[in-house]
């Protein structure tokens, strides 16, 4: 077979061995299995995520007092790295390696299309990911003094960005081209439409900043570093993807996963589900944040589009409010830790856009100071690392086999709502007060509450691991394949853990719940 | 804790997965392109409106180089098409030859293209101009080859017999990422070489 070739629709052995708990790098070395791919995609993005928010944390806590223990060239840089770090080694990756798992599954496909490429995906980012950690602290950083570690930086991001692009490809092509009959896209499951959405908007958005990168690049290496390559103006040039509304992009798959988490946990259908898919659709399309380069158009802040679709994002997002409400009315809620980081990671999500609504109104004078910008992207990715978090306590049974630790994920839930809050909102506080004097004194204060946040959301991600990794402890009880006894789609369908070809034979699928209409 | 049995569903029709997934990457390969020039004329605009000419002194972009790689990347577009129409029909020794001249008529543009680059005279150094122009240009390239790989590997699996008048998607989907290349091209003709 050549290597563009795929069998998605043949070898679906459910007898076949189960795979073991957690892939070593040994056994995936060559494999294109979407589930170990799908797992390795997951762990090292939490252990780059505990990196992340650490850096994060330090970055902050250098402008507390007066002296320092970093120089101000360092801190800037650290702050850099880790706000484009746990965008791109953190947050998109986890998404990314959980549909890479979960959506051949849940849309009853017996792989992720072009399974071979998703592996080659996978290695590149991880290999990417290490030279852009290892550049990066040999002052490489946006802006940093040594020539050679800075193209290496850019080009690291480049490989991050190309093969973010490539995995991307993969999970958006199972969802359109591998559904199992009957499954048409208002059918899908909402952690794979969000996926489609969310994918979609990457697609179209991380090549740009894939433009931005080459353009610093080559002014960077060759063209006197003047213009795009300036140490100044480089970081400026891709900051885009940590404002608003491109934060919000990475947060689309978050929302599919804690629909996804409601419905089961509360055993209730959702409502209104084609009103729910047209949200995350809008919330998609108001996320779109490529146009909205300071470096290239600096009166963006004042667009009236700009301003709009801060406010407009509250729409799409209510309306999922709403339908999550209902099915805990409709539904007996199950107070599993997977249930508790879903509502932790929609609050973090209420603050973030109530945040964002705040930032995009001219007159309250917000964008004066990074602060609050800084508080509400922490918001936004607490929400997404909390939904993730959710993600893993939610298919982590159907992962490895076993009922996780319920009471890890629990503690997961005050950790990550906590961190979160304090992370982000404290900023988003000093925002507001820095435009008053007499609350001038609160700086210090405010700030060691923000690294007290981010270190917890480093903590969150390390929680995250362990509750996964406690799938493989002794005496866990299996998990069966309906793992939480209330599965509506097609994932719970197959054994625990999958086996290769997931599904014995392909299910019709006559609605959005199809293990539902199988029990009626 | 319970296991579902699901009856069995009839043999399905697959949609055409090569296709799809070289779309998706075409699409992202073509928003590149949208990001570089939409800077290149950000900051085009921005030098014209302070009063100055975009080229600096010295420097002058032809028109004849760019028009003949158009030209000829409007042709790869029917042989493409000419390989795709003779394998649906079976007909192989079409299907090589179309593959062959396209392959053959893009190695003739990568040659334009570097011959545009000398007879320019344009240094990368020389400020917002020569970045923006040879990445632009050079990104256009590297997407040529890459376009260029597809159809060749596609080619080396026709003549290997895997293509058939039922079952031919690899060439159908090397064509999609040829046309999106030749699209980018469009974009660049008009927004770099026709109106400086």
């Amino acid at each position: 077979m050549a290597l563009t070739d795929t069998r998605p629709e043949t070898g679906t052995d459910a007898t076949a061995v189960a795979p073991s708990v957690v892939p070593s790098p040994l056994t995936i070395f060559g494999s294109g299995d979407h589930k170990a791919v799908g797992t390795f995609y997951v762990l090292a993005a939490l252990v780059f995520g505990i990196a992340g928010w650490i850096a994060a944390a330090l970055a902050s806590a250098h402008v507390i007092g007066s002296g320092s223990f970093l120089t101000d060239t360092t801190g800037t840089q650290l702050l850099q790295t880790s706000k484009i770090g746990l965008i791109l080694l953190v947050i998109v990756p986890l998404f990314l390696g959980l549909a890479t798992y979960i959506v051949p599954l849940q849309v009853g496909a017996s792989t992720v299309a072009f399974p071979r490429a998703a592996a080659a995906a996978m290695w590149t980012w991880l290999l990417s990911s290490g030279v852009f950690i290892v550049a990066s602290f040999i002052d490489g950083g946006f802006g940093g003094a040594r020539d050679k570690s800075v193209s290496l930086t850019l080009l690291s991001l480049g490989g991050l960005i190309v093969a973010l692009l490539l995995g991307t490809v993969c999970v958006l092509t199972t969802a359109v081209t591998l559904r199992t009959p009957g499954m048409t896209l208002d059918r899908v499951p909402m952690f794979t439409f969000s996926m489609l959405v969310g994918g979609s908007i990457w697609l179209l958005t991380l090549p740009v900043l894939l433009a931005n990168l080459l353009l610093i690049w080559v002014d960077h290496r060759y063209g006197g570093a003047t213009v795009f390559g300036a140490a100044s103006s480089q970081f400026g040039q891709v900051s885009w993807i940590t404002h608003e509304p491109q934060i919000y992009a990475f947060l689309i798959p978050g929302l599919g996963i804690v629909a996804d988490v409601v419905a089961t946990l509360t055993g209730a259908r959702l409502g209104q589900r084609n009103l729910l898919l047209a949200a995350i659709g809008a919330f998609g399309v108001l996320s779109v944040g490529a146009w909205a380069q300071a470096a290239i158009y600096p009166a963006f802040s004042e667009d009236f589009v700009w301003q709009a679709m801060g406010l407009l994002v509250l729409l799409p997002l209510l309306l999922l409010l709403g339908g999550f409400a209902a099915a805990f009315k409709d539904g007996k809620p199950s107070l599993k830790s997977p249930l508790g980081l879903a509502v932790a990671s929609i609050l973090l999500t209420i603050l973030g856009v109530l945040a964002g609504a705040l930032l995009v109104i001219s007159p309250l004078e917000l964008r004066t100071t990074s602060f609050f910008a800084n508080g509400q992207a922490i918001l936004i990715l607490g929400a997404a690392l909390a939904a993730g978090a959710a993600g893993i306590g939610y298919w982590g049974p159907k992962m490895t086999g076993r009922q996780l630790a319920d009471g890890v994920g629990k503690l997961n839930v005050l950790v990550l709502l906590g961190g979160g809050v304090l992370g982000g909102a404290s900023l988003c506080v000093l925002g507001f007060a820095t435009r008053f004097t007499g609350l001038s004194g609160a700086h210090d204060t405010l700030v060691v509450v923000s690294v007290i946040g981010s270190a917890l959301l480093a903590l969150g991600s390390l929680l995250a691991i362990l509750a996964l990794l406690s799938g493989a402890r002794k005496g866990a009880p299996e998990a069966g394949a309906d793992a939480w006894g209330t599965g509506q789609t097609l994932e719970w369908a197959c054994a625990s853990p999958p086996p290769t070809g997931n599904f014995g034979d392909l299910a019709v699928v006559r609605s959005p719940e199809p293990l539902l209409d199988e029990e009626a | 804790m319970t296991a579902h049995v699901l009856p069995p569903a009839p043999p399905v029709q697959r949609p055409r997965v090569l296709v799809v997934g070289s779309a998706f990457a075409a699409a992202a390969s073509f928003m590149v392109f949208i990001g570089l020039i939409g800077v290149y004329l950000a900051a085009r605009a921005d030098v014209i409106s302070s009063g100055s000419a975009w080229l600096p002194k010295g420097v002058a972009i032809p028109l004849q180089q760019p028009n003949t790689m158009f030209i000829t990347l409007i042709m790869t577009v029917f042989t493409m098409q000419w390989a795709v129409s003779a394998i649906s029909k079976n007909d192989r020794v079409n299907a090589y030859l179309a593959l062959g001249l396209t392959l053959m008529l893009g190695i003739a543009t990568i040659v334009m293209t570097t011959y545009l680059w000398y007879l320019m005279k344009l240094d990368v150094a020389s400020g917002v101009q020569g970045v923006l122009i040879y990445t632009i240009t050079g990104a256009h390239i590297v997407m040529l080859v890459l376009a260029m790989l597809f159809v060749a590997l596609m080619a080396l699996r026709a003549l290997g017999g895997q293509f058939t008048a039922r079952q031919h998607d690899g060439i159908t989907a090397a064509a999609v990422y040829w046309y999106a290349m030749v699209a980018v091209y469009a974009l660049i003709w008009i927004s770099i070489y026709v109106t400086k």
